[in-house]
């Protein structure tokens, strides 16, 4: 019986080994007959304790991101705003470009699911945006 | 000596009752409502006078909870053969006028009876969902009902073409049948199908939710993805119905309907060549590629408002049926992300258990990257269509337009996926990364080194570019076939098809492979 000490990330666990296949005298099984080479490593699977597994996954972004309601115009994908083309108090066509977003060097269009009036236009150029996110509230 | 009369009577009486189902009031209180009855469904799907029934007189075997003396006729569901568009083809059709549709023993043992003869026969199966669910006074015999239908399903999986129409309610296990079919129509208004339901929920878990958040065609067609056609009104399900028919072949054995022309006329299209925005993040339209690439009015879209980022459905080049699979660069960029790789994995396998020829056509720059992506499995998602183009045996073409980069370009039929032709308009970039990235990966110590690392860096981007973002390193590398101009593309893709038409490509034999789910 041997015992070992695993660190993982930062936090100790004591384990103990026994070592199975060793030959009739107690000397470690050797096939090679090279004296003194070491027994090979014991294979310990440490418990996984990173916070990683428990930490609850957002869908929403970070910091001040209008919540998505009805009327909201949202983004497709992460990304960021490249082109707003609609000020608030515009009336708009459904299928019309209100903003761009680009995402994988490539813009993606957000066109108007409906006919209606630009309410709020929650993104400013450059912003970063996350899927999901509510960029202009129509009306 | 002739027929007693009498004997022709009340074979006729009989015949006059089952054929009314729950009643006469009952069917016109249906129709009056703007729904067809189950055999109004029928009499629409079949060439006129070519339905053959099966199981007129049967009913349940129920003696409990006062079912002893009821007589359910045709015990709820209509089963029999016809003729779509000269085609054999077997249906069945719940009626919900009958204890409301309900499945019982012997409605799923009629359901399983016409299917057996569907998979002897080989032809395709419709199936008109109209059912408030298992006939609880059969207990566990309805649900036993259920199993059987459900292990025919599978049976018939890969043998013969199976539609489900959601016309009604479906709820519950009854939902599981359809879900096994290869396509599902679902009937805006009159349909639901969901496991359970708002009360459900509600008494289960508290949460509360609306019958058209849960079970709604809008809700399945876009976020569940569990059906692939939505429909406005029965008339609209069986339009649908006929329509996917003409695509399909009436079993595994044979070919799908080609027309083939006796000669291929190889006139260039010129209104091709503009397809592509010179501004290179400017997205493409690839529903404007397929408008022009196949026949005209052949495009039958699968799962339209499902993964809008990827584009399947059927259509015909020069005569021949054709499964495609496209990149939709209007939407989330093209990437290819969960959603989008299971739609696109289980049309690959229908498409080759029913020897369709699939054309690919990419515009790909990666898959989406996202914690939710990463978390949501995207590597088992992404797998699938990896899998199933591999293990697809029948003829692959693939038609690079723009963007094919790393993991999703592999993904998308490549060569190496066992794809028989592929093709690239000049304006393809093939390439492991972005030049941005790659040259960051590639020069580090070179920029850094440099008297001006940003100009350095520009300089090794379009030195990059110009080297690797086309399709002639690919091309050279012998993993494209041939560079061609988009106005030649319609003549390439046929003659490839025509020539690949004869196909045959067999592999070990196994029971199946183990596609990652």
């Amino acid at each position: 019986m041997k015992k070992l000490r695993v660190t993982v990330e930062g936090k100790a666990y004591e384990v103990t080994v026994e070592i199975l296949d060793q030959g009739p005298e107690g000397a470690p099984f050797n096939p090679q007959g090279v004296a003194g080479a070491p027994a090979p490593a014991p294979i310990v699977s440490a418990p996984i304790v990173s916070a990683s597994v428990s930490a609850p996954v957002s869908a929403a972004p970070a910091a001040a991101a209008a919540p998505a309601g009805p009327g909201s115009v949202v983004s497709q994908l992460a990304g960021k705003i490249v082109a707003i083309n609609v000020k608030e108090g515009d009336a708009v066509k459904e299928g019309d470009v209100l903003l761009s977003v680009e995402a994988m060097k490539m813009n993606t269009y957000i066109n108007a699911p409906r006919a209606g009036t630009v309410k709020k236009i929650n993104v400013a150029m450059g912003d970063a945006v996350n899927e999901g996110q509510s960029l202009i509230e129509l009306e | 000596m002739p027929i007693s009369a009498a004997a022709v009577d009340k074979l006729r009486k009989k015949r006059e009752v089952a054929l009314n189902g729950g009643g006469k009031d009952k069917l016109e209180e249906r129709r009056k409502k703007g729904l067809m009855t189950a055999r109004d469904r029928l009499d629409n799907l079949y060439d006129a006078n070519t339905f053959q029934e099966r199981g007129l007189h049967a009913t349940h075997n129920c003696t409990g909870f006062g079912m002893l003396d009821k007589v359910l006729p045709a015990d709820g569901v209509v089963t029999g053969t016809g003729y779509v568009a000269g085609q054999s083809v077997a249906a069945f059709s719940q009626d919900f006028t009958v204890a409301g549709g309900s499945l019982g023993n012997i409605h799923a043992k009629k359901i399983v009876n016409l299917m057996d003869h569907a998979l002897k026969a080989g032809m395709p199966i419709i199936g008109f969902m109209d059912s408030g669910g298992a006939r609880i006074q059969e207990g566990v015999g309805s649900l036993s009902g259920y199993g059987q239908v459900f292990f025919h399903n599978v049976l018939a999986s890969g043998v013969v073409p199976q539609i489900a129409v959601i016309a009604g309610p479906c709820a519950g296990g009854a939902a599981y049948s359809p879900a096994l079919t290869d396509f599902q129509i679902m009937i805006k208004k009159q349909a639901n199908m969901f496991i359970c339901g708002p009360d459900v929920i509600k008494a289960a878990t508290g949460q509360t939710c609306t019958m058209e958040e849960v079970g709604s065609a809008a809700a399945h067609a876009t976020i569940s993805g569990n059906i692939h056609f939505v429909a406005e009104n029965d008339t609209h399900a069986i339009q649908i119905v006929k329509q996917l028919l003409t695509y399909l072949p009436a079993n595994n054995l044979v070919d799908p309907p080609h027309k083939l022309p006796p000669t291929l006329s190889l006139t260039k299209h010129k209104s091709m060549d503009a397809l592509v925005p010179e501004d290179p993040k400017a997205p493409l339209d690839m529903q404007a590629v397929i408008g022009k690439l196949f026949d005209p009015n052949t495009f039958l879209e699968v799962q339209r408002d499902f993964a809008k980022n990827l584009i399947i459905g059927f259509a015909r080049l020069k005569g021949m049926v054709v499964a495609i699979i496209a990149n939709q660069p209007m939407v989330k960029a093209g990437t290819l992300d969960i959603d989008a790789s299971d739609k696109a994995a289980r049309f690959i396998r229908f498409a080759n258990c029913f020897n369709i020829p699939i054309i690919t056509l990419v515009d790909v720059p990666g898959f989406l990257p996202g914690l939710a992506q990463e978390r949501g499995g995207i590597i088992r998602h992404g797998a699938k269509m990896l899998f199933a183009y591999s293990a697809a045996t029948v003829p692959k073409i693939t038609m690079i337009i723009r963007k094919a980069y790393g993991g999703a370009y592999l993904a998308m039929c490549s060569k190496d996926l066992g794809a028989d032709y592929v093709f690239a308009w000049p304006t393809a970039e093939i390439a492991v990364m972005g030049a941005e990235g790659a040259v960051k990966v590639l020069y580090r110590k070179e920029i850094t080194a440099a008297a001006d690392p940003k100009a350095k860096e520009a300089e090794l981007i379009a030195d990059y570019r110009e080297k690797f973002a086309s399709p002639y390193q690919a091309a050279s590398k012998a993993l494209i076939d041939d560079v061609i101009e988009p106005s030649e593309t319609r003549a390439a893709l046929a003659m490839a098809l025509r020539s690949l038409l004869s196909k045959r490509e067999t592999r070990p034999p196994k029971k199946h492979g183990n596609i990652p789910l």
